[in-house]
């Protein structure tokens, strides 16, 4: 068990190693500077401009850049922010990172959640009508684009009803002595509307997933042993054929947080939700490559160990992948 | 090949959803290309004064803040959208049949070494490879932008492709036509390729969506297809301020990227369905 | 299926209470605090040092207090139209030299008390130009700024000239020497105290959320009064959609900058939020490059010709481009004047649209449609011109269309270029333009007119390039005048640019401001915004 894992975690290392080239390539297809901007806008002073280009290393060759580059990735430097100077790219990654985390988790677990009950029952009835009816709503949510379903839903919910927030994590008017339930009250309430917009686009792939592979392992022989000893049908769905019926689920985990980082890019847009997403966003507008870069980084390091976790979950569920 | 794909695509159509699919697609593509001439100019003169004004006489869609009839600014918008997914679908599907066969045939270092760029490219968000790029492009015009949406598509095909590959490789017909004295190439365009596209084919139709939501994304951000060009999704931003007051300006382009998804989409499923029918 | 439901039930109730409770907890300090909402994020308050663009340093104004403030009509020559605030009272030993007292009651947050050492340092930091490169070129003709005793700041100018009051106390406001003077003069923008300022005015600082929101309190030992408003939040939300959204629901009470129209109106329907207009210092306008942007050592090969400059001002509108696009919320300024500059001619009446003579005056340089496509031509190439602007800025998206249809109707071609802000902004910089639609927030003194029309701005402000000798010598004769002179110099001044034709000066836009019904005693001075929110008086939501 310990030298698969340690291979495979082995496996996302160099995977990792092989992104921070890519995004390093990527960041210095960067035609003309990139400081000019700044130093125009500023007006700053000669001695400060030129020590800006240092900062940024823009004075260097390219193979010391790089080599300065996967440095500061070691130790956790990516470099300083354009648009927020003096900001740490860091700072700002790491300050975003909790909401994405938050929305992402949420999302995560109600995706799984909802979508793997609504699986199953779709294929305990299935053929019937509301089999047809969630599939099709299901594929007529995934076909939204995210951020007009998120408008649609701020617009009816927060305009419309006045029933729930519509922008940003939490109400700024909370005192700083306010308690932490109260708190944690607060920003629910704030997720509810960006988590339900991103969950409805995302639950058919998981829907289908599970009623596809629930279907196949109830033609199983094993299933029909079951419902021959006489064991009540929910015992023999839920005990027995469910089970086995989850592993492609969990494999889809792994599949997943590429799609969940992508959406969550256009709904914090919508929701203002400070997350990873919005601050990538906004450092497109604002041409600020040391946070694309940065917050790309981040991302992918999140689908790879993501990923990681799940084929981990994979392993230690299924006796039969063991052997291989 | 071509035989396989069309008995693919009839089989496709045999399921209830895939002919709705292939219909829809149909009457979009014929509708999006030919209506322009029946429909006004979608440039015409903007009217500040006069603004959005609701579905009615002339204006079956309404208008939007600058007065322009959006179901002509839908249409166009369609125009550019579709051909958008098309081409750079095309491209991505191209570059990972290349890619995957390269590698599959090939094996070895080079296998290796194109699945661990693979690897890494796919750990990295498609959008935010894009987001990088844009960032990177002062101003992008729209064909890089069909070129930057086919190179960021590729490479999930090419794991596909690579494992056909790999798997036909080693089959009879094929060491037969290598006993024959058949070359690479002619063993990859006679014997590999047509049983590759199949999946090819369902992948490329499930891009065409993927794609779409891209391009909308991207112009609804501001940095995908720019004005004055209607895009579904730059009209969806334009729309924003009139959320409340003229709700129908982002209604129609957002029903139009959903209708248009869902359709791909189905069509797409039961192109799969039709290619594997375990996964019905 | 029903455990499910039972589950889903539970999970429901559990919750309810967290909800009940977030929103209980509200009520308590949504009375006391103001709430404002902006675009773009704070930038640092400290005065000086930073050389950050206009980007929203108004709040400044809460923290620190100047020695004095521009007085109701904006004038800023002679000593006398000005608001004691830090200074107590100024007195003129002689043409070169004036003298401040320092308020006695005047302390710094953290306790100690404001002294004319602190004005000294800051007014000296402002000078140095390897700090404050903007600054120092604002202040060059102070020569020497000192501090004899705690209470009097004496500042010596190296020429006689009337706004020597103004220079003194507007560009810069005092900062604590205890805190500052000890930190090395290039590090000061990564120094504590810029992370947490102290300062002196209605309100201190408690925290800051990067991207977010920044925090103040009420200082209740504020020698002026006590604060209405206990708390201050500024919130930086990037989305305008999702301001109007924050203000609309009732999250916060004031938004700086509505819009465009159409929120403008839609804001104003809902009764519980007043619209308060403020006059701005903002001009907009098109301004003309006159070289090349494939080669800028050479002059424009379009442009550069004030007969060409001249039909395209006269083909244009300006007013229903104006009121198409701002409806009563813009004035059409008469040139590089805002709405709230002392020189302003409140008569002036924008001429009216002549395509016909437009037509005309390129007629005789040459221009001619010589095949019949509608658009002028010249020796083979074309009347076409790009006309750049920043995507942020819908108004001026709007108007570059009109621009674009009313000039087509001349025979002159308008390439519209909408570019993202940076690439708009390096475009500029770099002269990389044909026409460029910019908006600028100008000086209080019309003196900086020097900085985007005088030759000596060339390469700084002035991207266009544009040079007439004569405008640098009004404004420096129009400088060392008294009141009544300077006014017709700057006036003369302002008529010679026009002739010039460097620009179309578009727009003077009114500040549509949102606040909410439940605070009253609202006033906003137009100089300063926030400088007179210490007086609010917010109250229980309606």
């Amino acid at each position: 068990m310990t030298r698969w894992l340690a291979r495979r975690a082995l496996q996302a290392v160099l995977t990792f190693a092989v992104v921070t080239v890519l995004l390093f390539v990527l960041m210095r297809l960067t035609p003309g500077d990139p400081l000019q901007r700044l130093e125009g806008d500023r007006q700053l002073s000669a001695e400060a401009a030129a020590a800006l280009r240092h900062r940024f290393g823009i004075d260097q060759p390219l193979s010391t850049q790089f080599g300065d580059f996967l440095g500061g990735v070691v130790r956790g430097d990516l470099g300083v922010s354009i648009e927020h100077y003096p900001t740490k790219v860091s700072t700002l990654v790491l300050s975003r990172l909790p909401a994405s985390l938050l929305l992402g988790g949420t999302v995560l677990l109600l995706t799984f959640g909802i979508g793997i009950t609504l699986g199953v029952y779709q294929a305990v009835h299935r053929g019937r009508r509301l089999d047809h009816w969630l599939t099709n709503s299901s594929l007529a949510l995934y076909a939204m684009p995210s951020f007009w379903l998120g408008l649609v839903l701020a617009w009816f919910f927060g305009i419309r009803l006045h029933l729930l927030p519509v922008a940003q994590m939490h109400d700024p008017l909370l005192g700083a002595n306010a308690s932490w339930l109260v708190r944690a009250g607060d920003v629910a309430r704030h997720l509810i509307l960006p988590a339900a917009t991103l969950t409805a686009v995302s639950l058919a792939a998981v829907m289908r997933y599970q009623r596809t592979a629930l279907l196949e392992v109830l033609r199983l022989d094993f299933v029909l042993a079951a419902r021959a000893r006489g064991l009540p049908e929910r015992q023999v769905l839920w005990r027995h054929a469910w089970r086995n019926a989850l592993f492609p689920v969990v494999g889809l985990l792994g599949l997943w947080l590429p799609i969940l980082v992508t959406g969550s890019v256009f709904v914090e847009q919508v929701f203002n939700w400070p997350g990873l997403g919005s601050l990538a966003a906004d450092a497109v507008s604002a041409r600020d490559y040391p946070v694309i870069l940065g917050t790309a980084m981040l991302v992918s390091a999140q689908v790879l160990l993501g990923g990681f976790l799940a084929d981990v979950a994979y392993y230690a569920l299924d006796p039969r992948v063991r052997g291989a | 090949m071509t035989g396989s794909l069309w008995r693919l695509l009839l089989r496709a159509l045999t399921s209830p959803s895939g002919r709705l699919g292939a219909i829809v697609i149909a009457l979009l593509t014929l509708f999006v290309f030919v209506a322009p001439w029946l429909l006004p100019d979608p440039s015409a003169m903007p009217d500040l004064v006069a603004g959005a004004l609701p579905p009615g006489a002339g204006h079956p869609f309404g208008t939007d803040q600058l007065n322009r009839d959006i179901l002509s600014r839908v249409v166009t918008g369609g125009q550019i959208s579709l051909s958008v997914a098309g081409l750079a679908v095309l491209l991505a599907v191209t570059l990972g049949a290349l890619v995957g066969g390269l590698a599959g045939f090939a094996g070895g270092w080079l296998d290796s070494a194109l699945m661990r760029l693979v690897d890494g490219a796919l750990a990295i968000p498609r959008l935010f490879i894009l987001l990088m790029l844009v960032a990177v492009w002062e101003q992008m015009p729209l064909g890089a932008l069909v070129l930057v949406l086919g190179a960021t598509g590729w490479f999930a095909t090419s794991r596909i492709v690579r494992g056909e590959v790999l798997r036909l490789r080693n089959a009879e017909f094929v060491l037969a036509a290598t006993a024959l004295g058949a070359g690479p190439g002619r063993i990859i365009l006679r014997h590999l390729l047509p049983n590759v596209a199949g999946p090819l084919l369902v992948a490329a139709t499930l891009g065409v969506g993927d794609v779409i939501l891209l391009e909308a994304g991207l112009s609804y951000l501001g940095i995908g297809v720019r004005p004055p060009t209607p895009s579904w999704g730059s009209m969806i931003l334009d729309a924003r301020p009139l959320l409340t007051t003229a709700p129908w300006t982002s209604i129609f382009p957002g029903l139009a990227i959903a209708i248009t998804v869902l359709a791909v989409n189905l069509f797409g499923d039961a192109l799969r369905g039709a290619l594997d029918p375990r996964s019905a | 299926m029903r455990r499910c439901f039972r589950a889903v039930v539970l999970f429901s109730v559990l919750l309810s209470p967290l909800a009940v409770a977030s929103a209980a907890g509200q009520e308590a300090t949504r009375e006391e605090t103001v709430v404002i909402v902006v675009g773009q994020e704070p930038a640092s308050p400290i005065p000086t040092l930073l050389g950050n663009s206009a980007a929203n340093q108004e709040y400044t104004d809460l923290l620190f207090l100047p020695l004095a403030r521009l007085g109701p009509n904006n004038i800023t020559t002679g000593d006398k139209d000005f608001i004691p605030q830090l200074a107590k009272s100024w007195s003129r030993p002689d043409s070169l030299t004036l003298i401040f007292e320092i308020d006695s009651r005047a302390r710094w947050h953290d306790g100690a008390p404001v002294t004319a050492r602190d004005a000294a340092l800051a007014l000296n930091l402002a000078r140095d130009s390897t700090v404050d490169p903007q600054r120092a070129l604002l202040l060059q003709h102070i020569a020497e700024v000192t501090a004899p005793d705690d209470s009097h700041l004496v500042v010596r100018f190296s020429e006689a000239y009337d706004e020597q009051f103004y220079d003194a106390v507007y560009h810069v406001s005092p900062l604590p020497s205890h805190l500052v003077a000890s930190v090395p003069r290039g590090t000061l923008a990564q120094s504590g105290f810029a992370a947490a300022p102290v300062g002196n005015g209605p309100y201190r600082w408690v925290r800051r959320i990067p991207g977010q929101q920044l925090e103040l309190t009420a200082n209740d030992a504020f020698f002026l009064g006590r604060p209405g408003p206990r708390r201050v939040l500024i919130l930086s939300v990037r989305d305008p959609e999702a301001r109007i959204n924050l203000l609309l629901s009732g999250s916060a009470d004031v938004l700086t900058n509505v819009g465009a129209l159409a929120d403008v109106t839609r804001v104003s329907a809902d009764k519980r939020i007043r619209i308060i207009p403020v006059p701005s210092f903002s001009v907009g306008y098109l301004s003309f490059n006159q070289r090349d942007p494939a080669d800028l050592e050479r002059p424009h090969p379009i442009l550069s010709d004030p007969a060409v400059r001249a039909a395209i001002i006269k083909a244009l509108d300006r007013r229903a481009i104006v009121e198409a696009t701002f409806g009563p919320w813009s004035a059409v300024p008469e040139g590089p004047v805002p709405q709230l500059s002392w020189i302003r001619d409140a008569a002036f009446r924008p001429a009216p649209a002549d395509p016909v003579g437009a037509r005309a005056l390129l007629r005789a340089q040459g221009w001619t449609d010589s095949d019949g496509d509608g658009v002028l031509d010249k020796g083979g190439k074309p009347l076409a011109l790009g006309l750049s602007y920043p995507s942020q800025s819908a108004p001026r998206g709007q108007m570059a269309l009109q621009v674009q249809e009313q000039l087509r109707q001349v025979g002159v071609r308008i390439d519209i270029n909408r570019l993202d802000g940076p690439v708009w902004s390096e475009r500029r910089n770099r002269g990389n333009f044909d026409i460029d639609f910019a908006s600028s927030t100008m000086d209080p003194s019309p003196a900086g007119i020097v900085q985007s029309w005088g030759c000596a701005g060339r390469g700084g402000a002035n991207k266009t390039y544009y040079c007439d000798p004569k405008v640098d010598s009004l404004l420096g004769l129009a400088l060392h005048a008294p009141r009544k002179e300077a006014l017709a110099l700057y006036r003369q001044t302002v008529r010679t640019i026009v002739a010039d034709a460097p620009a179309v000066f578009l727009y003077a836009p009114t500040t549509p401001v949102a606040v909410s019904d439940r605070i009253r005693r609202v006033e906003i001075v137009p100089s300063a915004p926030w400088s007179a929110l210490w007086k609010w008086a917010p109250g229980p939501s309606r």
